[in-house]
């Protein structure tokens, strides 16, 4: 009966007719509050990292120009993606695994250094590093750097790791469970490092050496690790808990830890660790002048930007001069003293042939897929 | 009375508490002071809510949402509608055929449904990517949760109404209007949550449709590479919770008292 | 008399289709043309970044083609060279189930209480349902990682009552917690479609099977289910095809062997730089979900028409 009633009131059109009403207002204004369709071309459009479109990371470009368009992304496959359906930027924000893609799917575009005022401030290992120079061309301009080591809880591990640190404890039964590593084939690469081989080599490794490492050491890794990270948060958030006591980490793990006083130390595998670099690079399919794509690169050299890295996030920066005006505290607890004698230290991550990639790309899809 | 103590409320409790259970740990450690979500709770802080006003990205995000998910959950809906009516009240040629093939966005996995919209669009429409593209894939894929409610709402009503709208000299758009439509009523409002819902939560095709404004979920997915956002992003969970809920009981409030004056006694 | 029937009902079929044009046309866009691209991509090869335009059946092959030496998962052999579809397919179709009975089985009775037991403020009831669905996707996946996380809620609880000593580990990162997750992802989902359907249950029918001596039980497997049995089997579907596709949820929660069929198409498509393999791969798993949808309905058909003969 009740509902009889209410149809009954509905069909005199009581209800229904404020209902439509509200409903159609509320269409009108979705329609006026929705942005409209074309962007003007003379706004610089970035392909970004979701939070590095913190304007703090390019503060003197915002202050002549204005702030300018982002376009957020999570994996560089993504972004590349997007670029090759026909989506046009400006600039991209590339690392160094990931800048040649770019450049052999033919949508980067050579940087002329001259134009950045602060090009001469930057690492010289840097300023040649593979990725950043690509058949002699300057193709990425590398702005954010870190190192990727172990973290590891000094109180919940044996006295013979910190003893004797390696990547060895990703592949040992004894941490089974209690280690994360990226969801890299990386995986494979250090279990080839720990059987002798340099890291070079075991880069570039390939065919059935490839695939005996994947089955030998890529299972082992993954199967040993509690979950393959794919988001910092999940580290920070498992290392803090205890839930796993190492980690495949960057710089900014171990701040971030320690800035909440929870015991972490950063390892010096006897294999060595390494240096990741990112940078920008220039699109071709960019539609605004290039003079402020590269007033935009260089705003993202500049110390000032280094120092909001450093101190806010723990991460390095590509100037050298970011380093004297940051926090000295600050950059202790990313792990080192001396930035120049650290970055000689550490072993850069280099690029292999797209080639190659592909192939340990799928050798290392494989061996997830056909976890048990 | 009996009600109150019969199984099923029990169950009923039971649910309410899977249901919303771990939800209600966003708003407990929105209020933790620490960055980590991990029990023993650490001390009573307000600063995860500053964190998150000064976010104005992820406000702008969660902005971008709401416009979108409230376009496309009332578009799709009133496309479902149509498609329903047409599907449940005439017999026609090829019924099936069709009911099938507007099930297809559900079986492709939205990652291929992401790359190929994007191609489609950039490629061969020349339509650049905006809050618009998001949109219009999200009123794509809620017109099958749309149209599944609504047939199973509209399915086995009597005809008869509808004919004796018509007898008695209605034309087809208010008879549409006083008799289709409150009819399915029920069924509208099971729609537009869904859709508002499945709109609001999507992440991979927005991911890849979202042109230079992007949408809460795939802002959110970018900000966990940064540790340290995560309390502002609880707590902005919890204020998305706290203020759906006032604006639920609000208007249940206020539809009460309309009804109250409407129609005595009849709550 | 017979031209003027055929004639209205040829009316009623224009006015049939004009109804459908816009949803029609929403489709053409967004499916159709995705969809054609996809199938075309599909019997092409990728070499580098371009792609051979040469109509070849080698993705297809690659996918099928037998091993002598079967590969082992689980016990199960899968006699492919390239095993990993095979063996993900089957994973995701058995997880997806799962996690659909689980959804369905949690849901009904909340809907039959909802359309039965609630006698006023249903509308509040409907949106108090949705409401946790508003915090975000990533946020919900989060909190259930702090339930049944190591120091999580669970855990904490249980170290309380001191019936642990040591957090249990198995609650997390596993097949069992991505169908947990799922579960409670779509519930809504499937609570809102059930309920309509048992809401337009006419009373009279109920009191008439009362009236015959039925008693309550007999009276929901004779009525109650029979006629909410559209609405259940919609809202099961509902979950389970886009389920068998997911890939956020298995790469959040499942730990380094929750790798789904979603997540190899995702990989193909993105990281191994492989689209044209991807996209056979996806038209595949859509002819296996179609299969299974088909066969389940054909099963429900089939018994339907033989409780009736009998």
């Amino acid at each position: 009966m009740q509902r009889l009633k209410f149809i009954d009131r509905m069909s005199q059109g009581k209800l229904s007719r404020r209902d439509m009403l509200t409903k159609a207002s509320a269409f009108g204004v979705g329609m006026l509050t929705l942005p409209s369709l074309p962007k003007a071309a003379d706004v610089l459009t970035c392909l970004e990292w979701a939070g590095y479109d913190d304007p703090s990371y390019f503060k003197s470009f915002s202050d002549r120009n204005g702030t300018p368009n982002f376009s957020i992304f999570t994996g560089e496959e993504d972004a590349l993606a997007k670029v090759l359906a026909g989506f046009s930027a400006d600039v991209m924000h590339p690392c160094n695994y990931s800048v040649n893609r770019f450049v052999n799917a033919k949508v980067a575009a050579e940087i002329d250094v001259t134009k950045l005022s602060n090009w001469k401030d930057v690492f010289p290992a840097l300023q040649t590093a593979d990725g950043v120079v690509m058949d002699g061309k300057v193709v990425m301009a590398p702005t954010d750097w870190g190192n990727a080591s172990i973290a590891y809880r000094p109180d919940l591990v044996d006295e013979d790791f910190k003893k004797n640190e390696s990547w060895g404890i990703f592949y040992d039964d004894k941490y089974a469970g209690k280690v994360a590593m990226l969801d890299s084939e990386l995986c494979i690469t250090f279990g080839l490092m720990l059987d002798g081989m340099s890291y070079k080599e075991a880069a570039w490794a390939t065919g059935d050496k490839l695939k005996a490492a994947a089955d030998k050491w890529g299972r082992k890794c993954t199967a040993n690790s509690r979950f393959l990270w794919t988001d910092p948060t999940e580290v920070n958030q498992a290392l803090a808990s205890g839930e796993i006591v190492a980690a495949y980490a960057w710089n900014d793990t171990v701040k971030n830890l320690t800035d909440q006083g929870i015991p972490v130390a950063y390892a010096r595998p006897k294999e060595g660790f390494f240096t990741w670099y990112c940078g920008l690079t220039l699109l071709n399919s960019g539609k605004a002048d290039k003079a402020l794509a590269y007033d935009f690169i260089d705003a993202w050299l500049s110390p000032e930007t280094g120092k909001t890295l450093i101190e806010g996030s723990g991460l390095g920066h590509s100037n050298t001069k970011s380093f004297e005006l940051a926090d000295k505290q600050a950059v202790a607890k990313m792990g080192f003293t001396d930035p120049i004698q650290h970055m000689k230290d550490g072993t850069l991550f280099i690029q292999v042939s797209d080639q190659v990639q592909t192939e340990y790309n799928k050798v290392w899809g494989d061996t997830k897929a056909l976890m048990q | 009375m009996r009600n109150t103590f019969s199984p099923l409320t029990v169950y009923a409790a039971l649910f309410m508490i899977f249901l919303y259970g771990p939800v209600l740990m966003i708003p407990l450690f929105s209020f933790n002071d620490s960055l980590f979500t991990t029990f023993p709770l650490k001390g009573f802080t307000f600063k995860h809510y500053g964190t998150m006003a000064a976010n104005t990205g992820m406000l702008n995000a969660l902005r971008n949402s709401i416009v979108v998910a409230v376009c496309s959950s009332i578009i799709a809906t009133a496309i479902g509608l149509l498609a329903a009516i047409a599907l449940t009240r005439n017999r026609l040629p090829g019924n099936a055929i069709i009911l099938a093939a507007f099930s297809l966005p559900l079986i492709v996995p939205s990652i291929v449904f992401g790359v190929a919209i994007l191609i489609i669009m950039l490629k061969f429409l020349g339509i650049a990517l905006s809050l618009w593209t998001v949109g219009a894939a999200h009123v794509f894929i809620c017109i099958p949760f749309s149209m599944t409610v609504l047939m199973s709402r509209l399915e086995g009503f009597d005809k008869s109404l509808e004919e004796a709208s018509r007898d008695l000299g209605e034309n087809a758009w208010m008879t549409f209007y006083r008799v289709t439509l409150p009819l399915a009523l029920p069924g509208v409002i099971s729609s537009l949550l869904l859709c508002f819902i499945t709109s609001f939560d999507e992440f991979v095709l927005a991911f890849f449709l979202a042109g230079t404004d992007p949408t809460l979920p795939v802002y959110l997915f970018g900000q966990l590479r940064f540790p340290n956002k995560l309390p502002g992003m609880l707590a902005l969970g919890t204020s998305i919770l706290m203020l759906s809920t006032m604006l639920v009981l609000l208007a249940e409030f206020f539809r009460k008292r309309g009804v109250q004056a409407n129609v005595p006694g009849d709550a | 008399m017979a031209s003027m029937m055929r004639h209205t009902e040829k009316s009623t079929w224009m006015s049939g289709y004009a109804l459908l044009t816009p949803a029609f046309l929403v489709m053409a866009v967004m499916m159709v043309a995705p969809l054609l691209a996809l199938l075309a991509l599909s019997f092409w090869t990728q070499s580098g970044f371009e792609i051979d335009r040469t109509p070849t059946l080698a993705n297809y092959w690659t996918i099928i083609e037998p091993s002598d030496e079967p590969f082992f998962w689980m016990g199960i052999p899968f006699p492919f060279k390239y095993p990993p579809p095979a063996v993900l397919m089957l994973k995701s179709i058995v997880v997806s189930l799962v996690a659909t009975v689980l959804v369905i089985l949690l849901a009904y009775p909340m809907a039959y209480f909802l359309a039965f037991r609630v006698k006023r403020n249903k509308t509040l009831w409907l949106v108090l349902l949705t409401i946790p669905f508003w915090t975000s996707y990533l946020l919900r996946v989060f909190s259930w990682k702090i339930v049944l996380g190591y120091n999580g809620a669970i855990n904490s609880a249980l170290k309380t009552l001191g019936l642990i000593d040591q957090p249990l580990e198995f609650l997390l990162y596993n097949p069992a917690a991505v169908a947990i997750t799922l579960a409670h992802a779509w519930i809504a989902f499937t609570v809102l479609p059930i309920y309509v359907s048992l809401e337009k249950i006419d009373p009279s029918l109920l009191e008439a099977a009362t009236d015959l001596g039925d008693t309550k039980w007999r009276r929901f497997l004779r009525v109650t289910l029979p006629l909410s049995a559209p609405g259940t089997i919609g809202a099961a579907m509902l979950v389970f095809i886009p389920t068998v596709g997911d890939y956020v949820t298995p790469m959040l929660v499942g730990g380094p062997g929750g790798t789904m069929i979603g997540n190899l198409i995702q990989e193909l498509f993105l990281r191994q730089n492989n689209a044209p393999l991807g996209a056979a791969v996806a038209i595949i798993m859509m002819f296996i979900i179609g299969a299974l949808v088909a066969f389940f309905f054909w099963v429900i058909g089939f018994r339907k028409l033989r409780s009736r003969v009998s």
